[in-house]
């Protein structure tokens, strides 16, 4: 069995459910710290698996690439809030498979805090970023859904409303701004919608404008050095 | 990056390690313990070294804090009806003074969470948390080291592509509609992607020619742990451990709601208080001595 | 002692259909020797540094073999390759890895996993002998690409290596900067004993010291013999790699010299005095500065800074190009030379002064007017204009006129690069498609910013010939170049750019006539007998005139 499995198993029946009694069990408001040890021990399976598996250097040059121009995109688009991060990220899940789309999420998201500063928030973008990349690896992935511009557009849309955005959210429940309860949670997410659209329309208009261009880019590099998948 | 930047504060100077514990413990600290004293001695050792790394620039976002810790103080108590003293009725609900007095604590807590961030990110740059996390995790540091060279030179040939366009007449003026500027964006983000793409084969070459991946990676040290890190680190260790103890014995516990019930401030204040001055105390130790020796030239 | 033995080496690419990239390569090379590999773009000399190093060799058929140190460079493991084969390749910036000077140079000991006593000492001491100390705890990032390519070079002598390659390591920085990365390659060379390979457009700096020099072409070895007799072969020959030798050898040979054939400036001025001892005819014709005729370009009094508290990068730059001339600036680098482009084109708002274009001021003109039929430049890098998968969409994205892209495709010999990729092209094909991007939009003033940067002599003549035809249909054309020898010989007017603002202003013939230090190798060469000499032809030109009669 390799390492990275055996890091799966502890990390989902050993090291959560310990974590999960442990922030039940201590006194004090314990939910903030109890919620990034989860967070980040949930990404611990994926960066074992890639510490373990001695990426070649071309593997490692391709996602700090792909991370790097998902940070510095942002300076070519000159409208205020246009996010294209996501779209980038997911962009390189669907050319690049699952795992490097969530490295290259997590990375993004890393790599970005350092420029403009960690938070409380860094282990949920880490985490949500990654989510991105990696569900439209596999929702792409061969025999999956058809590349069509306008099925990446669609599911780029959904992914940040429905999947990335509310894991970003879920970290002010976490951080206890408010006391858990049904009001909280419509407190939190119904705002959290409407700031999350915005972004989703940009990653929407990212994977249909960008999207096919972006993956023929990817493509030709794939193609002319033989490498990755 | 930010680590260009030289910081006159001698705490920064130290070990990543040394600083990398400090802001773990402060900031795992901070972010459970909602005990009125313990959060103000949170935010006045913060406010302090805020304003020592940065000057009387550091004020303004001091100042931008003050908002959001009256923002979460007083929406906490809609959501939180419990509490004997009743204020007012908002909507029909009660708003009780223990849950206005449970909101300041926890907006206490976010704003000393912000405010030990913001020094985090002044101190432990991207070179200190990659040179630390070097042996730990190779692959990542390197990835993360690699990605720190390429942001800034994106960038750059981001603005050089633009230019390059604009002089041929393409590309969204300042006029353009929003849906060209878009447009224009991501044709220029493809561009920049291809260069980018084409130019990491290079990089990956002269990884490889540099042996990449012929052995196990060792990784070089630019920080050497000192006499006086090991110091600042058993001050640490011990300081914190103090507070452990101090919680272990309840007296950090503060309870708002239903019913009030904080501890009476002891002995674990102290040393709560000591930790949280030792980038500030360091730096004293540090100027005086600088002083003192300056005048024997 | 044989460091590198390459027998019967002959490489085919997979998608080369059999045609031969390498055809039965041999050669010796010896400890310690310098070598010089020259040939055209595509005669195959990337393809066979590359050979020599296991981890670079691109897949393909591959016949014959290598010896390194008398073993099969296959069977020469990787650790060891990495460490004792160092290669330095043509991008500065693209084979940095990490963002640090310091993690740079540990960079290849870190990979062999070297422990940290090793690496402090060596790290150390490499630092002090490239004199990097300064620089040691900076950022990459803000290094000039000089110095960049020092810091490669530092990181690869870190490891040790007994072999030195280079592939064109200099042709993306300027003259000063190459000569002082040249400097220290010979100073390894000559100081360490490391064996050095190196191919380069520029073989001013190389030849002379150089031991052997190895000409390649169509993936043959022509000719290998020393520097000196390399230059007669390839004049006898007639090959057209003879444009790339040193000024000297082309001025000995063009004016059919006798005796030793000079390398070296300081040889080349004893050869013309003892041949040439006094001349009866010393100067050529000076053109005369166009005059009266009506201005394309003015800029007055321009002042620009990029920041509020930065200082001031052009200085009240003043000048007026004449309608239908050649107009080049010539200057050290940073000066701000690029930056006068910018302003003119509207990327940098200068706060003071006025930019006229044909007469008018550059504001009043509207965004599509300015660049559609009347100004466009060609940037620095032409990778800066690719924004497709072929060279034939990127025109197309310009105009649907198809007579116009055949007619520019014609101008700028691309016909047959149309359906290629921009980023297959080499050096020069790029700059070439580049051009007739910017050309598309008919352009009656045309700026280049340093047109001739990393392409070879051959491709130089194929710009300098396409710029011709485009001034014979009355294009302006404003050149900003560190490339001396280029301006003198094609230019109408040569300027001085200098603390951001425009010195002196006159023809080629004058301007670099009267300058003893920034000037071409011919006029250094042959001032001390000729005056106003500034090109190799012009100085073959008085030579011979004076031999002959």
């Amino acid at each position: 069995m390799k390492k990275s499995h055996i890091a799966t198993l502890i990390t989902f029946f050993l090291l959560i459910p310990a974590t999960l009694f442990l922030g039940a069990k201590l006194p004090g408001r314990t939910y903030y710290i109890t919620g990034t040890l989860i967070i980040l021990e949930l990404m611990i399976p994926f960066f074992m698996a890639f510490e373990g598996r001695k990426p070649q250097a071309r593997e490692l040059v391709i996602i700090a690439v792909l991370s790097a121009i998902a940070i510095a995109g942002r300076v070519l688009i000159p409208i205020p809030d246009f996010k294209a991060i996501f779209g980038v990220i997911m962009l390189a899940g669907i050319a690049f498979g699952p795992e490097t789309g969530f490295m290259v999420g997590a990375i993004a998201a890393f790599g970005s805090n350092f420029v403009y500063g960690q938070g409380a928030y860094t282990p949920w973008q880490m985490f949500s970023y990654g989510a991105a990349g990696m569900l439209s690896g596999f929702a792409f992935g061969k025999g999956r859904l058809p590349r069509k511009a306008w099925l990446m557009g669609i599911f780029g849309f959904v992914t940040v409303v429905l999947v990335v955005g509310p894991i970003l959210d879920s970290m002010s429940l976490f951080l206890g701004f408010v006391k858990p309860s049904p009001e909280a949670f419509g407190l939190v997410f119904i705002p959290g919608f409407a700031h999350n659209c915005p972004n989703a329309l940009c990653t929407a208009a990212v994977m249909l404008i960008l999207g096919k261009p972006f993956l023929s880019i990817l493509n030709r590099i794939q193609v002319k050095y033989g490498m990755l998948t | 990056m930010k680590g260009n930047r030289q910081l006159h504060d001698a705490f920064s100077k130290r070990h990543p390690a040394v600083n990398f514990v400090f802001f773990l413990g402060v900031i795992v600290a901070s972010a459970l313990i909602q005990h009125p004293a313990y959060v103000l001695a949170g935010f006045v050792t913060g406010a302090i070294y805020y304003l020592m790394l940065n000057g009387a620039k550091g004020l303004k976002f001091l100042l931008l804090l003050l908002p959001v810790f009256v923002f979460v103080a007083a929406i906490n108590p809609l959501f939180n009806t419990d509490g004997q003293r009743i204020l007012c009725h908002v909507f029909g609900r009660p708003y009780t003074y223990e849950a206005l007095l449970y909101g300041l604590a926890l907006s206490g807590v976010i704003v000393v969470m912000l405010l030990w961030f913001g020094c985090y990110n002044q101190v432990l740059t991207g070179d200190k948390f990659t040179s630390l996390f070097g042996n730990l995790i190779p692959a990542i540091s390197l990835l993360l080291v690699m990605v720190f060279r390429m942001v800034p030179n994106f960038i750059r040939k981001a603005r050089q592509l633009a230019g390059a366009r604009k002089s041929i007449g393409k590309g969204a003026g300042e006029n353009a509609t929003a849906k060209e500027k878009v447009t224009d964006g991501l044709t220029l983000l493809g561009a920049l992607t291809t260069w980018a793409l084409e130019g990491s084969v290079v990089t990956g070459d002269s990884m490889r020619a540099r042996g990449y991946g012929t052995a196990k990676r060792s990784s070089f040290m630019i920080y050497r742990m000192t006499l006086s890190d090991w110091l600042l680190m058993a001050a640490m260790v011990l300081l914190l451990g103090l507070t452990l103890v101090a919680a272990y014995f309840g007296q950090t516990a503060a309870a708002f709601t239903p019913v009030m019930e904080i501890a009476p401030v002891s002995w674990g204040l102290c040393s709560y208080t000591l930790f949280l001055m030792i980038p500030i105390l360091y730096h004293w130790k540090e100027a005086a001595q600088w002083y003192i020796s300056r005048s024997k030239i | 002692m044989v460091h590198f033995q390459i027998e019967n080496l002959s490489f085919a690419y997979p998608t080369a259909e059999g045609r031969e990239s390498l055809a039965n390569v041999n050669l010796t090379i010896e400890k310690g020797e310098y070598i010089v590999l020259c040939g055209a773009s595509g005669s195959g000399k990337t393809t066979l540094l590359r050979q020599l190093k296991s981890v670079l060799a691109p897949h393909g058929k591959k016949e014959g073999q290598i010896l390194f140190n008398g073993m099969p460079l296959e069977q020469v493991s990787q650790q060891e390759q990495s460490a004792k084969i160092g290669y330095v390749m043509q991008n500065p910036e693209e084979q940095i890895v990490t963002d640090k000077v310091w993690h740079e140079l540990a960079f290849g000991l870190e990979s062999l996993g070297c422990d940290q006593k090793t690496m402090r000492a060596r790290v150390a001491e490499m630092a002090c002998y490239f004199g990097i100390q300064d620089w040691f705890h900076k950022d990459v990032e803000i290094l000039s690409g000089g110095q960049k390519q020092l810091l490669n070079l530092a990181s690869i002598m870190a490891m040790q290596p007994e072999v030195l390659i280079l592939d064109e390591p200099t042709s993306q920085l300027d003259p000063l900067a190459a000569s002082d990365f040249l400097n220290t390659v010979r100073k390894i060379n000559t100081e360490l004993g490391t064996t050095v390979i190196i191919t380069e457009h520029r073989l001013e700096d190389i030849f002379p010291y150089a031991d052997r020099a190895i000409v390649m072409d169509d993936g043959r070895v022509i000719a290998d013999d020393t520097p000196r007799n390399i230059g007669k072969l390839l004049y006898t020959q007639k090959n057209h790699m003879f444009a790339a030798m040193p000024t000297p050898v082309r001025v000995f040979y063009g004016g059919e010299g006798e005796g030793d054939c000079p390398l070296t400036v300081r040889e080349g001025r004893t050869w013309l005095s003892k041949t040439c001892p006094d001349p009866k005819v010393n100067t050529l014709p000076i053109e005369e500065l166009p005059a009266g005729k009506d201005i394309a370009l003015s800029l007055q009094n321009l002042w620009f800074r990029y920041e509020k508290d930065s200082p001031d990068v052009l200085r009240g730059v003043t000048a007026e190009v004449p309608m239908g001339s050649l107009y080049a600036i010539v200057g050290g680098n940073g000066a701000g030379k690029s930056t006068m482009l910018k302003a003119v084109c509207g990327i940098c708002k200068p706060y003071r002064g006025s930019v006229k274009v044909f007469g008018k001021p550059v504001a009043k003109y509207k965004s599509a007017e300015l660049f559609g039929g009347c100004l466009a430049m060609l940037p620095q890098d032409p990778k800066s204009l690719f924004v497709k998968k072929t060279v034939r969409e990127e025109l197309e994205e310009m105009t649907a006129d198809r007579e116009k892209i055949a007619e520019i495709t014609k101008i700028c010999e691309i016909e047959n690069l149309l359906d290629s990729h921009p980023y297959d092209l080499s050096g020069g094909e790029q700059q070439r498609s580049a051009l007739a991007k910017v050309l598309l939009t008919s352009p009656k003033l045309l700026l280049l910013d340093e047109p001739t940067k990393g392409i070879d002599s051959i491709f130089k003549e194929k710009l300098a010939g396409i710029l011709c035809k485009l001034q014979k249909q009355g294009i302006t054309i404003v050149m900003v170049s560190h490339d001396v020898e280029f301006c003198a010989k094609y230019a109408d007017m040569v300027s001085m750019f200098f603390d951001g603002q425009i010195l002196t202003t006159d023809t080629p013939r004058r301007f670099f006539g009267n300058n003893s230090f920034y000037t071409t190798a011919a006029n250094r060469m042959s001032r001390h007998i000729f005056s106003m000499a500034v090109t190799a032809e012009d100085v073959v030109q008085l030579y011979r005139k004076n031999r002959e009669g």
